[in-house]
């Protein structure tokens, strides 16, 4: 065997823990700015020479993550192996850990909101033309989002709550926008369509296409409620 | 003992606010376990965070807890432990931000009044050994260093923030030495706003909250350390100009 | 695939873009201001008004309901060395 890479049969209980507080530690930093962490990157920048233990270390993690801090860890690309950390505990009225100092929710909230209610992927004009209509131009710099064609095609992009893909054929070059893999795991469609009800003065069932993908994502969703609100 | 729901929206939520006075931890307290249908006991706020501390402290986090200078007001922060190469990869401050707060650290602990002025944090802009950060872009950073509650402004003078001192203490007391690090010597938690003793002789600084206290039954005020008359004036009310301190 | 399922969407209840935003400006607190006669319709009349400064944080606090996201951990130690400084380093 390798001198250079180490098998579990040779790490001691300590190394293991030290390791696995590291990989703890990295998800943090990596979740300041919300973006994904790649298990390659695990491995150049925590793991290292230990990079044989990976699956151990990261189970450990994600208990650590799930035992402490009711988060957790979610693949969300198994092809590159991809994750992010989503939380276990449900909002709830009044609560304090909803970060109201952050507009960008807003944002996204509204260019989710379209494209799941029109069919779950549409065309980057429609986008632009309704965020005008709410005083964000993606031409001029937002008082509050700044360069929002970064922050929606980017920024967005990079977190993975959007996709942002090239329609083929189109000249000049027409992109269409769809949930990115990180908002199919973190957003309850069920909890978008009862506030667009509320928005709306209307019974969200009313939108049967719509309130029936939502109440199948709700089922599929193996995390168990949290808390007594249903999801 | 494991963590149920109710300690882990606790923590959460501290990971969210960073500090909370007392009032508020009380309230997160109740509102964590009701949520939870997890059993509660007012007063028992002690021990609920030590369990969570249990937890968090092998991950190099911990709910510190420290007293206001002014009034005594216990406060709760989260803070971070550890010093590697993986926490140096944080990604709220750039590289040469993190200079700037550096040597603003350094203003405020090389100065008798704790303070350092925006005059004095924007020359040192100029001179980054990293790399140069334009007048606005500091005065930027300010700006989110305050807002993040790094950092408290008043009248165009900086201070440590109630957070940064709870979060920064060993870093404090590892980088300045004796003369530069007060430390209040009834508490003997460090010390940025506190009452002198009048003997020039006499290092003995006192919290003001703490110099209540400590001189509470005391008919004549005697400066515990050199015994002459404690010059300044100790009643539960807040600061009156007459004192003589930094 | 994308396409089949926007071809079912013809089902149910419509779903009007313009109307979606005059409720949430709506919610926001968008003060409507009075209509100047020969706007059109279409752009204009919904962006006729004056959006409160908090009006995106207004909605952020409603929406976050609707996320499972996490809270970050933001902390200042630890962020840059500290090694301890000789005794000819001591800041004057
Ligand atoms: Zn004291
Ligand atoms: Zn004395």
């Amino acid at each position: 065997t390798s001198q250079v890479q180490k098998g579990t049969e040779k790490l001691t209980k300590a190394q293991i823990d030290e390791k696995t507080t590291e990989l703890v530690q990295y998800f943090l930093v990596k979740d300041q700015k919300k973006l994904p962490v790649r298990r390659a990157e695990i491995v150049k920048n925590v793991l290292k020479e230990y990079k044989n233990v990976f699956q151990e270390i990261m189970n450990g993690a994600q208990q650590r993550f799930e035992q402490v801090f009711g988060l957790k860890v979610v693949e969300i690309d198994a092809k590159n192996h991809v994750y992010i950390l989503i939380n276990k505990l449900e909002p709830v009225e009044g609560d304090q850990r909803i970060n109201s100092s952050n507009p960008k929710t807003g944002l996204l909230f509204v260019i989710l909101s379209l494209v799941y209610m029109k069919g779950g992927v549409i065309p980057e004009g429609l986008v632009w033309n309704t965020l005008k209509k709410m005083q964000v131009d993606p031409g001029e710099k937002h008082q509050e989002f700044g360069d929002v064609k970064k922050l929606v095609t980017d920024e967005f992009v990079r977190q993975r709550y959007l996709e942002y893909t090239k329609i083929p054929h189109t000249e000049p070059v027409k992109y269409e926008f769809s949930w990115g893999q990180r908002a199919e795991v973190e957003i309850s469609k069920l909890k978008i369509l009862k506030f667009l009800g509320e928005l709306h003065n209307q019974d969200p069932q009313r939108w049967s296409q719509q309130y029936k993908e939502a109440t199948g994502q709700a089922s599929a969703s193996m995390s168990q409620p949290s808390t007594s609100t249903q999801r | 003992m494991a963590l149920g729901e109710g300690h882990q929206r606790f923590i959460q939520t501290m990971m969210v606010r960073g500090i909370v006075n007392e009032q508020d931890a009380k309230t997160l307290h109740r509102h964590c376990c009701e949520v939870h249908r997890e059993h509660y006991v007012s007063d028992k706020l002690e021990e609920f965070i030590q369990v969570i501390n249990s937890k968090l402290e092998p991950m190099n986090m911990r709910i510190r807890t420290r007293s206001s200078e002014d009034d005594g007001t216990q406060y709760f922060a989260l803070v971070n432990t550890a010093n590697t190469e993986l926490t140096r990869m944080s990604s709220d401050y750039a590289d040469n931000e993190l200079e700037l707060f550096r040597r603003t650290l350094d203003l405020i602990m090389t100065s008798d009044s704790s303070t350092a002025s925006s005059t004095d944090i924007l020359n040192s802009a100029d001179s980054l050994q990293t790399r140069k950060l334009t007048k606005s872009a500091a005065e930027c950073l300010l700006k989110r260093l305050v807002f993040d509650d790094w950092l408290v402004e008043k009248r165009g003078d900086y201070s440590l923030s109630t957070r940064c001192v709870m979060e920064m203490e060993p870093y404090i007391r590892t980088m300045y030495d004796e003369e530069q690090v007060k430390v209040c010597s009834v508490c003997h938690c460090l010390a940025f706003k506190c009452q002198i003793c009048a003997n020039p002789l006499c290092t003995v600084k006192i919290h003001y909250p703490c110099a209540v206290k400590y001189f509470k039954k005391k008919p004549i005020q005697k400066c515990p350390g050199c015994s002459e008359l404690w010059p300044n004036k100790v009643r539960e009310c807040r600061q009156s100009g007459s004192q003589r301190h930094r | 695939g994308k396409e089949k399922a926007s071809q079912l969407f013809s089902e149910g209840l419509s779903f009007d873009p313009s109307t979606f935003v005059q409720h949430t400006l709506s919610f926001m607190g968008l003060n409507w201001l009075e209509d100047e006669g020969n706007n059109s319709e279409d752009e204009a009349a919904t962006s006729n008004g004056i959006l409160p400064q908090n009006a995106w944080h207004i909605l952020a606090s409603r929406c976050g309901l609707c996320f499972q996201s996490t809270p970050a951990f933001h902390y200042m130690y630890g962020t840059f060395h500290a090694e301890p400084p000789t005794p000819k380093l001591r800041v004057e």
